[in-house]
């Protein structure tokens, strides 16, 4: 019974932890947008269309910690048989991982998106060269909490 | 009145597909059954944790559909195209224009490989909007089965490319420079061999992990609404548009370490 207030704790921080840095750098990324869109009313589509792909590439931390959330919320992870404090500080701090990983990434591809926005506005003819450059910068910054998130399932699976 | 059509027909099928959707799964035990078939829910006992029999399935479904069109669309191809010999050719030169602005002519060669990843993993993330089917990237040992390729892939390219000598070379990088004369970083070694291993961890689980997450999102709030209303959005959200883009970037990042690996 005591194991499920950690995990439960856990959960807690994971998702609120986690959804800081996404909601930072999605909302950093559509203040770019209404700017370059303020610039170049015109190329609001193209300015638009852009915002919304890197938003859903940059909240990729977040559906991460929702995940590791999720798990320990609804009792998925492995039952030991005899519970120590060890198992408890792996619950806690599955969800410091998690929580703690998504905050750099989630600001840091937003900085991505941003830019992107702004170099749209800038010269709205480079939209698919910025587009593949912003999608390979976000995915390879979004690489550390991949790594948050593989510790994370380590801790709740294997420990 | 064809557009009509097809837009009726669409939200039908998306309306029938939540109803339907609900009425599978209606109780919150199914959540997690993703994470326990890496183990034992209805697999083989074998040496590596077993077989996960849906995935496998699953897998195959798609490949006989990608087959079937392809020799579909291939069988009567015509100098002026027809609907779906159109669709194809502006799918593969988009493809084709991608690899060559990447790795110049020698693009070409990996052009088969990356498009076929494409719409491989583009069609097992929006499987799972049918109803009663499971995506297969939804299973960590296919998305780190594609990683461990795209891994392969892009070494022996740079091999085949550089040299035996000119890839070891590389790892020594960046070298000492002493009076002209380069000498191999020993220090730098370790960390570039653990930054390869590091590329494929987070390339099969980034799409492992936005997959399954889209999926349980979906499930969890079909659940907790099912008396009021329809997740459609969330199935087009999650299933259609992160499906499509995160495909786009999985093959785009295997494009990507080749041109590292194949130029740097």
């Amino acid at each position: 019974m005591d194991l499920k207030i950690y995990a439960l704790l856990g959960a807690a921080f994971s998702m609120g932890l986690g959804a800081i840095g996404p909601a930072f750098g999605i909302g950093f990324a559509g203040c770019k947008a209404a700017q370059a869109i303020a610039r170049q009313p015109h190329a609001a589509g193209r300015i638009t269309k852009i915002m919304l792909i890197g938003q859903a590439v940059s909240e990729s931390p977040a559906i991460f910690a929702l995940l590791i959330s999720i798990f320990m919320v609804f009792n998925i992870y492995k039952m030991p048989e005899h519970v120590t404090v060890m198992h408890m500080a792996a619950f806690l701090s599955a969800g410091l991982c998690m929580g703690l990983g998504a905050l750099g990434p989630g600001v840091g591809s937003g900085f991505a998106n941003a830019s992107a926005c702004e170099g749209v506005g800038i010269q709205p003819e480079n939209e698919n060269l910025l587009l593949r450059t912003m999608l390979i910068g976000q995915a390879v910054s979004q690489s550390t909490s991949v790594y948050a998130l593989v510790i994370s399932m380590c801790l709740l699976f294997v420990v | 009145m064809k557009k009509k059509i097809i837009l009726w027909s669409a939200v039908a099928f998306l309306v029938l597909e939540a109803v339907i959707g609900m009425h599978i799964q209606p109780d919150m035990s199914s959540v997690g059954e993703a994470p326990h078939k890496l183990h034992a829910l209805g697999s083989l006992p074998l040496p590596f944790g077993g077989i996960n029999v849906v995935t496998i399935i699953f897998s195959w479904i798609i490949m006989i559909v990608l087959i079937v069109i392809s020799f579909g669309v291939a069988r009567h191809l015509r100098r002026i195209p027809k609907r779906w010999q159109l669709v194809m050719e502006v799918f593969v030169s988009f493809f084709d224009k991608l690899c060559q602005d990447t790795l110049g002519e020698k693009g070409r060669k990996f052009l088969p490989y990356v498009a076929t990843l494409f719409i491989f993993i583009c069609l097992s993330n929006w499987i799972g909007l049918i109803p009663g089917c499971e995506e297969p990237t939804r299973d960590l040992n296919t998305t780190l089965g594609l990683g461990i390729i795209a891994f392969f892939v892009s070494h022996i390219a740079a091999i085949r490319y550089k040299g035996i000598v000119k890839y070891i070379a590389d790892y020594f990088e960046p070298m000492i420079e002493i009076k002209g004369v380069k000498i191999p970083n020993v220090v730098f070694a370790p960390l570039n061999l653990i930054g390869e291993l590091g590329k494929l961890v987070s390339h099969s689980f980034r799409l492992y992990g936005n997959i399954l997450g889209g999926a349980i999102i979906i499930q969890v709030l079909s659940n907790l609404i099912r008396y009021v209303g329809l997740p459609i959005v969330l199935n087009l959200f999650f299933g259609l548009f992160v499906g499509a883009v995160q495909a786009f970037v999985f093959a785009m990042l295997a494009l990507t370490y080749i041109a590292v690996l194949v130029e740097g």
